[in-house]
């Protein structure tokens, strides 16, 4: 249950990019600053709700940024998406050494963690007890923004304009809309929750940074988003169907499995599930926008 | 180049001279041109960056350059570290020309070097020369089965080829990782590596302790003929055409499917070759860190090179460069060595966006000499 926090968080991230067809393939770089970001501002101001909001700023600043590039600048969103991958990793390595002088992992007493709720009633139940009760604020806020978003998919305006921002831009212009501001939007929601993904990570389970810590979660929450095509209650399915085979990578006995080869598993599931949904889609399969290499 | 041009062209009056050099002088800066501007967005960050560490930017970027280049040694040391890159890149670029985004480089990487370490540890001693081929050989031929199974996905069942080469690479990797933890591990080792290649299957040196070895020679080789496959061929012709328009392709009577999976299984062969290069001609065994990001490295620096085979040799020796230097300048400061993989991310960027930012800056200009008209 714990590591769904993380991939859903990042899949409802990826959602509206998707929406308004600018997929952002670096919510594993994005994830990862955000990590980098809870636990920097939580060592400096030594408390998680200020690392929390702090690390949601910093997300939603580089998501402008990242949006005006992609935008106005108009770098294809494909290559920005994999650069900021590769970027983020050596770039959180980097602050890690120049910052902290630490090589591999950072842990100190002064990272605060993000305390964890008990619901009264229903902790007393066996299975359920477990299973709901006592997350960190992020993973439940992490289940209202399912509900949030399936709401909004259904209800609001804003949703529409997303979409329309995709599918068909001229349309949303002509009616009055700000086809730019909504793409730039989709990325600062996508940098904002991806921040709080990788928070979840570094300050909400552990209490450390360690290089390259999200060890392909966003990789597997994009694979998620590539299937739900746009689907929430789908997408939440996906999210907790890897987050499940992720744990039992990490709980399963070294004498019944290798350990590679049950972390292999989400992984796996995610490419098989890829085979599988491009043979049975009608509109055969789901590509990302690359961009073509014009001579 | 220039010392060609004298003798080429044919002597006519002054006139056209001067007209001709002046546009070859237009068309020369337009090509250098880019270049330049990356070079130089490069050269401020990396300046910004050793400035914010409390360094003087310029001793420390000579110091740094002269551990990279300064003397032969140092170049073949920048070199030797460069040539699995040269390889995996070719092979990532020559994906990209016909629109197949191999993003699996790496896991084509750990594949090649986990064939030739097998081969290299496993059969033999042999004669030299053909053990590193039987070497090269099996890990072309791992990686590109890997590659082709992955082209075969897109060009026919069409799996999304960005997703599934990226989550090949974590399956690759880690059932690399398995077989070197679990059942081939050395039993005279603690950490999970193979057993050490016979001395048969290492590339010789080619300047003592430099790393530099003949396997410089199969590198040129490497980068040529896929130059000339890409660029110069038939077959390359139709990749190109699939990567430009694959409806032209198949409009003008080119096999789609053929040409995708060709050029996916040409690109793991390479990537697989960088691999194997990795083993035999460095570090002689498989462990389960050997790729160091290679295979992203060669994904960026293929990108940045628009995917042209030459463009692609010249940036890997720009950034064997710069990494060298970047080490360089980590032993004579305390700035980290990742400034090389932070200075090609912010590289790539500004030339990607350089085209949106100049017609930015036009725009602009427009507004303020119509402002001021008024």
């Amino acid at each position: 249950m714990r590591l769904t926090t993380p991939i859903l968080l990042a899949a409802l991230a990826c959602l509206p990019t998707q929406w308004t067809k600018d997929l952002n393939v670096g919510l594993e770089g994005a994830m990862l600053f955000g990590a980098f970001g809870g636990v920097v501002f939580g060592l400096t101001f030594g408390s998680g709700f200020a690392a929390v909001t702090l690390t949601i700023v910093a997300g939603a600043l580089s998501g402008v940024v990242f949006g005006w590039l992609i935008t106005r600048l108009k770098v294809n969103v494909f290559i920005a998406g994999i650069v900021l991958n590769i970027f983020a990793g050596a770039a959180t390595v980097y602050l890690l050494r120049s910052l902290f002088g630490v090589k591999g992992t950072l842990s100190a007493p002064g990272i605060p963690s993000l305390p964890t709720y008990r619901i009264p009633l229903i902790d007393g139940i066996p299975v359920l007890g477990p299973l709901l009760s006592g997350h960190t604020v992020l993973t439940y806020l992490s289940w209202a923004i399912v509900a949030g978003a399936l709401f909004a998919v259904k209800h609001t305006v804003l949703v529409r304009h997303l979409k329309a921002a995709g599918e068909h831009p001229a349309a949303l212009a002509a009616a009055g809309g700000n086809v730019q501001r909504m793409r730039i939007l989709a990325q600062v929601w996508c940098f904002s929750l991806c921040a709080l993904a990788g928070a979840q990570l570094s300050i909400g389970q552990l209490t450390l940074f360690t290089e390259g810590m999200t060890n392909g979660l966003g990789f597997v929450a994009l694979a998620a988003v590539i299937f739900c095509r746009g689907r929430v209650l789908l997408l939440t399915l996906m999210s907790v169907v890897f987050g499940l085979a992720s744990a039992v990578a990490i709980q399963v006995n070294d004498s019944v499995i290798p350990p590679q080869i049950a972390q292999m598993l989400p992984y796996l599931i995610a490419f098989v599930g890829l085979v599988v949904l491009a043979r049975t889609s009608k509109d055969g399969g789901v590509r990302i926008a690359t961009p073509t290499m014009e001579s | 180049m220039s010392m060609n041009t004298p003798l080429k062209t044919v002597p006519q009056s002054k006139h056209s001279e001067v007209h001709s050099t002046a546009s070859f002088a237009r068309s020369l800066a337009k090509r250098i041109g880019p270049g330049v501007f990356t070079l130089a967005v490069g050269l401020v960050l990396a300046v910004t960056l050793i400035q914010a560490q409390g360094y003087q930017p310029l001793p420390t970027i000579l110091a740094g350059l002269d551990y990279a280049i300064g003397d032969a040694p140092s170049i073949a040391r920048t070199l030797a570290w460069g040539l699995p890159l040269f390889v995996a890149t070719m092979g990532v670029a020559l994906a990209y020309r016909s629109g197949m985004f191999n993003i699996g480089a790496e896991g084509q990487i750990y594949a090649g070097a986990m064939a030739a370490a097998l081969t290299g540890a496993y059969i033999g001693p042999m004669f030299t020369g053909l053990h590193l081929f039987l070497c090269l050989a099996v890990s072309a031929l791992t990686g590109g089965a890997v590659a082709a199974g992955l082209g075969w996905l897109r060009a026919v069942w069409n799996v999304d080829e960005v997703l599934s080469t990226l989550l090949s690479n974590y399956i690759i990797m880690l059932f690399c990782a398995y077989l070197a933890t679990a059942p081939l591990r050395d039993p005279a080792r603690q950490s999970g590596t193979t057993k050490a290649v016979h001395e048969t299957a290492m590339f010789s040196e080619l300047i003592p302790q430099t790393q530099l070895t003949s396997a410089l020679f199969v590198v040129i080789v490497l980068c040529a003929a896929t130059w000339w496959l890409s660029e110069r061929s038939v077959t390359g012709y139709r990749w190109r055409m699939t990567g430009e328009s694959s409806a032209f392709a198949a409009a003008v009577g080119i096999n789609v499917r053929r040409s995708r999976i060709g050029s996916m299984t040409v690109s793991g062969a390479l990537c697989g070759i960088a691999g194997a290069l990795l083993v035999t001609a460095s570090q002689g065994r498989f462990w389960t860190e050997i790729g160091t990001g290679i295979g992203w490295d060669a994904v960026l620096l293929a990108m940045i090179a628009r995917a042209r085979p030459l463009s692609a040799v010249v940036w890997v020796l720009v950034y064997s460069v710069m990494r060298s230097a970047a080490r360089g300048i980590e032993q004579v400061s305390t700035v980290p060595s990742e400034l090389s993989l932070i200075l090609i991310s912010g590289i790539i960027i500004a030339a990607t966006a350089r085209a949106g930012l100049f017609s930015r800056v036009a725009e602009l200009k427009k507004i303020l000499i119509r402002s001021e008209g008024k």
